[in-house]
């Protein structure tokens, strides 16, 4: 028990304990004595007004900084701390180092989005349309934010007719990055099957929202083969991932009411579409009763009655016409048996007897000249009175 | 089995063939018989009310993610 242990020993133990113990630390500081050897890696101290610590970024990170640390700077740094044995010191080992002061953070901003500007990744051709009713989104919050809140009251009222699935995440700090991602990737490959995702957060610090700023995160969300909305902050707040996001909607309400549409307006649609539906319908019947109708106004269908009386019209005329014709004829025969009785009556034998005249006959021919008589011959003479006798001498 | 296709269809789908009822209502109506303009017609009230009725009975439904269910 009381036996010495060595120096070695004792480091070894103190590294197993402190390495197990902040095997993941996350720092504000500012960046002092900053080295970026020629070897690619980068050495310098992190400090605020009482202490400092040595930190060490291995070349292979430091290609994913977004911007070169200088002195001066205010960071926020994810790393571990590790003891180096050989000298008894220990150091952070960084992981990630994110701007931290508001100076920094804009230099950061605009490098980052310069450079996925520049790959294509705000492009419009590479932003997908979102359904007009969708009926299952995936929301990606915290759940105990005003954010989640807001969504979901205004949801409710505007259009309670879609399903969401809450994939809960952290909003900021230092871990926020990897759980949003990890929510993004979630959202894709859940049987929920959503049509959109949503990412929102109510407003914060620059700080706050820095998370969406990140490089990981933008990707994430540019990579989603679901359609994403990003929500985050108010109005004023840009974050790089609301350029790569399929639409940035300025607030969570304001994500609701540009997903959805409003079941109000809905219903009245349905009742405007229900009139034009009737009035289609009416229409048609109309035209066809119109057709019907001016078939049965055509003459002969509509006033059978006025044919026949036409027929009658006309069969009278004829009737009267065939009257007036005989009744002219049979004048005019008459007329003219008047007139010929006139004739017949004067050229009537008898009344040429009565004036003195005599017919006279032998042996039944009239006689009208005096040679067709010889002597002897036997006369017959017919007088108007009656017949007498002679014998020419 | 009808019935059970009505169930299954969504409001965005029901408004969706309404709509395109109605745009064939409008313009289209020459080309059909009274008889398929009925049945237009009688599909599109039966629709109007999928619609009414869906709007009407919403009620917004909110499924967590449990962490657990990370495959």
């Amino acid at each position: 028990m009381n036996s010495p242990i060595s120096v070695s020993e004792l480091s070894r133990d103190i590294k197993n304990t402190i390495e197990r113990n902040f095997s993941y630390v996350f720092i504000k500081g500012e960046i002092s004595n900053f080295k970026n050897h020629s070897s690619g890696h980068f050495y310098f101290s992190l400090k605020d007004s009482k202490s400092q610590i040595s930190a060490v970024m291995w070349n292979s990170r430091v290609k994913d900084l977004i911007f070169i640390p200088e002195d001066g700077m205010n960071v926020l740094i994810k790393g571990r701390i590790t003891l180096y044995e050989t000298r008894g010191s220990y150091q952070i080992d960084v992981f990630e180092i994110l701007p931290s002061g508001v100076g920094e953070l804009q230099i950061a901003f605009e490098k980052l989005k310069s450079k996925l500007y520049d790959e294509g990744l705000f492009a419009d051709r590479f932003k997908k349309p979102l359904p007009l009713y969708p009926e299952r989104i995936a929301l990606i919050t915290s759940e105990t934010g005003a954010a989640f809140h807001d969504f979901v009251k205004v949801t409710e009222n505007r259009y309670p007719l879609v399903r969401i699935l809450l994939i809960p995440a952290l909003m900021q700090g230092a871990n926020s990055a990897v759980s949003i991602c990890d929510a993004i990737k979630k959202a894709n490959s859940s049987e929920f099957k959503s049509e959109i995702i949503v990412i929102t957060r109510g407003g914060g610090a620059i700080e706050d929202l820095w998370t969406f700023n990140e490089e990981k995160v933008a990707r994430a969300i540019f990579n989603s083969k679901i359609p994403v909305v990003s929500a985050i902050g108010h109005e004023v707040d840009f974050t790089i991932s609301d350029f790569t996001a399929d639409k940035r909607a300025p607030t969570p309400s304001a994500a609701a009411e540009m997903i959805f549409p409003d079941a109000y307006d809905l219903k009245l649609r349905l009742n405007v579409t229900e009139n034009s539906l009737k009035r289609q319908i009416y229409y048609r019947i109309n035209k066809l009763k119109n057709e019907l109708n001016s078939i049965e106004r055509n003459y002969y269908f509509k006033r059978p009655t006025d044919l026949i009386n036409e027929f009658r019209m006309n069969l009278d005329t004829i009737l009267r016409d065939i009257k007036s014709v005989t009744g002219r004829k049979i004048r005019n025969v008459k007329n003219n048996i008047e007139t010929n009785g006139k004739l017949l009556n004067s050229l009537n034998p008898e009344n040429v007897l009565k004036r003195g005249f005599a017919i006279i006959r032998s042996e039944d021919k009239i006689i009208t000249q005096s040679r067709q008589l010889k002597t002897k011959d036997e006369i017959q003479i017919r007088f108007s009175d009656g017949q007498s006798e002679a014998t020419i001498k | 089995m009808a019935k059970k296709k009505v169930i299954e269809d969504t409001f965005g789908s029901s408004y969706k063939k309404l709509e395109v009822i109605l745009a064939q209502l409008e313009t289209e109506i020459e080309d059909h018989s009274l008889e398929e303009i009925i049945e237009k017609y009688q599909e599109a009230i039966n629709l109007l009310k999928v619609c009414r009725k869906k709007l009407e009975e919403a009620e917004l439904k909110i499924e967590k993610l449990s962490t657990e269910e990370d495959d």
